[in-house]
C-alpha cells in the first residue's frame, strides 16, 4: 500500500484538522457559555412581565442580540487564543506538521473549526432567542385578541397586525449574519496574534484592548476630524489605528434592527464584504507570521 | 548510487538569545547520511544538538546554513515528509480524542480515507497492542501506551523513514522492550530508523550506525561494531569449560606473547533480569 498521491492543497486535510479542532473546543467544553446565554434571556423574560408589548418585544431584542453579539466575540476570542499556544505546548504540532501538512492549511483547519464552532453557537442562541420571540408573540396576539373582544373585525386585525409588526421581521436574519462574521473577524485576528503571543492570556489581553479600541476608534474619529478639526499629526494617527485595528462599530447593526429599521441591502453587502475582507486580511497575516516560525 | 534516506550536509544552526549580543550555537557544520534500510542512532548529552538535527531534518525548523534531504527532497518542502513518520521526544496528543479517533485523525492528515484508513488503523492497533484501549481517551493512557500510539501514528501511511526522538524516555523496562521490538521489526521491513536515546545499551544492541554529537559538533561516527572494536584484543566466550581446559588454554597462552587480560564468567543484562523477574506466569497474562 503507498501513501496517496500529495496535493498542495487538500481540503481533505484541512476537513480533518477542522473537525478535530471542533471536538477539541466541544469537548472542552466551551459550550457553557450558551447556558449563561439562556439564564439571561429567562432572567430577562422575567423582568418584562411589566412592560408593554412593544417595549416588551425591543428590550427582547436589543438584549438578545447584544448579548449574541458580546458572547460569539467572546467565544471568537477565548476559543481561539488557546488553540496555537496549546499545540506548541503539548508538542502535538511536531506531530501534526511532521506529516505533510502545509503549514497554511493547519491555520486553515484551526480558524475553521472555530467558525464552526461560531455557527453552531449562533444558531443555537438564535433558535432560543427566536422561539422565545415566538412563544411572547403568540401570548401578546393572545391577549389582544381576547382585549378586543367586540370590536369591528378590520380594527381587530389592525392590532394583530401591529403586534405581529414589532415581533419576528425577516430582517433580524441579516443582522445575525452581521453577528457572525463581527466574531469571525476576531477569531481570525485573534489566530493571528497567537501566531507571535507568548502565552493565550497576552492573547486575549491584547484582544480585548482591541476590542475596545475596535469599538471607540469610530467615535474618536468622528470627534476629533469633524469636531474639533484635527492637526496632520491627530489625522495621521487616527488614520494609523484605522489601518492597524478594525472598525468594529461598523458591524454593530443591532441597534437599528431594535429601533425597527430594517437593514439596506447595500449596507449588508458591504458589511458583509469589509468581514470577508477583514478575515482573509488577517489570516495572511498569520500565515506570514508562522510560515517560518521556529517550532 | 542509491540515494540516501537522509543526506545532511554543512549542516549549522545559531538560535540568536533574545535581548543578548552572543548566539547559540546548537549545531555546527554537521555532515551526515543515513542509508536505506539503516537504523542510525544519534547519541549526546542534553543540549548537543540532536532534537534540533532532527526538527531540521523535519522542517520544523530551519538551517542558518547548510541542506538536509530526505530521500533527495528538501527537507523544507512540504512533500519531503510524505515517506516520513514521526514520534517527538514525550509527545501529549490530543487528550480528548479516543486511541482510535487519534489513529483516524493522523492517517486523514496523510492522505488515507475510507476502507483504507479503517484497515490501516486496525493494523497499527493491533501492531502496538491497544486493540482493547481504542475507545479510551488518551487522557486515561499511561506513559508507555501513549508512546505506543505515538508511534502507531508515525507508520500510518507506512512510512519509508521513521525518526524517533528519545522513544523509550520515561518508559518502563517492559515498554521499552516492546518498543525496541517494534524498531527491529521496522528495520525487518526494511524501513530507514533515525532516532535519538540516551540509553546507550539500547542504541548499542538496535542501531546499525551511531553519531555522537557534542555542543553541536559531530565527534564520532561510524558503524557500532566498528567503533565499539578494540583492535588489538579477542574475547573468547565459552561453554561448560572445566577447570582442566582452562589451564591448558592458559599455559598454551604462557608459551606465546598474548596476554590475558581478564577472565570473567559473563553477565546476564539487567533488563533481562528486570524481565524474566516481573513475568507474569502463562496463565496469568492480562
Amino acid at each position: 500500500m503507498s501513501a496517496p498521491r500529495h496535493r498542495a492543497f487538500s481540503l481533505f486535510r484541512v476537513a480533518a484538522l477542522t473537525g478535530n479542532t471542533f471536538t477539541g473546543l466541544v469537548r472542552l467544553k466551551v459550550f457553557y457559555v450558551l447556558l449563561l446565554f439562556g439564564l439571561l434571556l429567562i432572567g430577562n423574560s422575567i423582568f418584562m412581565a411589566k412592560l408593554t408589548f412593544q417595549q416588551e418585544f425591543q428590550v427582547l431584542k436589543d438584549v438578545s442580540l447584544g448579548a449574541m453579539s458580546i458572547f460569539s466575540s467572546l467565544l471568537a476570542i477565548v476559543a481561539t487564543a488557546q488553540l496555537l499556544p496549546r499545540d506548541l505546548e503539548d508538542r502535538t504540532i511536531y506531530t501534526i506538521l511532521a506529516k505533510p501538512v502545509p503549514r497554511y492549511e493547519y491555520l486553515l483547519g484551526k480558524l475553521a473549526g472555530v467558525l464552526l464552532l461560531l455557527v453552531l453557537s449562533l444558531l443555537a442562541m438564535s433558535a432560543l432567542f427566536l422561539v422565545l420571540l415566538f412563544v411572547r408573540e403568540q401570548i401578546v396576539l393572545a391577549e389582544t385578541l381576547r382585549q378586543s373582544a367586540g370590536l369591528p373585525p378590520a380594527q381587530v386585525e389592525e392590532a394583530l397586525a401591529g403586534v405581529r409588526a414589532t415581533a419576528f421581521t425577516a430582517d433580524l436574519l441579516p443582522g445575525i449574519v452581521i453577528i457572525f462574521l463581527k466574531a469571525a473577524l476576531l477569531a481570525s485576528l485573534t489566530l493571528f496574534i497567537s501566531t507571535f503571543a507568548s502565552s493565550n492570556i497576552f492573547t486575549i489581553v491584547i484582544m480585548v484592548f482591541i476590542y475596545f479600541i475596535g469599538h471607540l476608534q469610530a467615535t474618536a474619529r468622528t470627534y476629533w476630524l469633524e469636531e474639533h478639526g484635527a492637526g496632520w499629526l491627530a489625522r495621521a494617527l487616527l488614520g494609523l489605528v484605522a489601518l492597524a485595528f478594525p472598525d468594529l462599530q461598523l458591524f454593530n447593526l443591532v441597534d437599528d434592527l431594535v429601533a425597527g429599521t430594517a437593514i439596506p441591502l447595500a449596507l449588508f453587502t458591504k458589511t458583509a464584504v469589509l468581514g470577508c475582507v477583514y478575515i482573509s486580511v488577517y489570516l495572511f497575516f498569520a500565515w506570514i507570521a508562522f510560515h517560518g516560525k521556529e517550532l | 548510487m542509491t540515494e540516501p534516506a537522509v543526506r545532511v550536509e554543512g549542516l549549522t544552526k545559531v538560535f540568536p538569545i533574545p535581548f543578548r549580543r552572543n548566539r547559540l550555537v546548537a549545531v555546527r557544520s554537521l555532515d551526515l547520511a543515513v542509508a536505506p534500510g539503516q537504523v542510525y542512532g544519534l547519541l549526546g548529552p542534553n543540549g548537543s544538538g540532536k532534537s534540533t538535527t532532527l526538527k531540521i531534518i523535519l522542517g520544523l525548523v530551519a538551517p542558518t546554513s547548510g541542506t538536509t534531504k530526505i530521500f533527495g527532497r528538501d527537507s523544507r518542502g512540504v512533500r519531503s515528509r510524505e515517506a516520513v513518520g514521526f514520534l517527538p521526544e514525550n509527545p501529549y496528543f490530543y487528550k480528548y480524542l479516543t486511541g482510535l479517533e487519534t489513529l483516524r485523525f493522523y492517517g486523514k492528515l496523510c492522505g488515507l480515507r475510507g476502507a483504507r484508513l479503517t484497515t490501516r488503523t486496525n493494523e497499527l492497533l493491533d501492531l502496538v497492542r491497544l486493540q482493547g484501549a481504542r475507545d479510551r481517551r488518551l487522557g486515561g493512557y499511561s506513559k508507555g501506551m501513549l508512546q505506543r500510539i505515538g508511534l502507531a501514528q508515525a507508520l500510518l501511511q507506512e512510512p519509508k523513514l521513521v525518526v524517533l526522538d528519545e522513544p523509550t524516555a520515561g518508559v518502563d523496562p517492559e515498554g521499552s522492550r516492546e518498543i525496541r521490538d517494534l524498531i527491529l521489526d521496522l528495520k525487518g521491513r526494511g524501513i530507514t530508523v533515525l532516532l535519538s536515546s540516551h540509553l546507550l545499551a539500547q542504541v548499542q544492541e538496535i542501531c546499525d550506525r551511531v553519531g555522537i554529537l557534542a555542543q553541536g559538533v559531530l565527534v564520532r561516527e561510524g558503524r557500532v561494531e566498528d567503533l565499539l572494536a578494540i583492535e588489538s584484543q579477542t574475547e573468547l566466550i565459552l561453554e561448560n569449560a572445566t577447570p582442566e581446559v582452562l589451564a591448558q588454554i592458559k599455559e598454551l597462552l604462557g608459551r606465546s606473547s598474548t596476554r590475558l587480560v581478564e577472565q570473567r564468567q559473563p553477565h546476564t543484562t539487567l533488563e533481562r533480569l528486570f524481565l524474566e523477574a516481573t513475568a507474569l506466569p502463562p496463565g496469568e497474562q492480562p
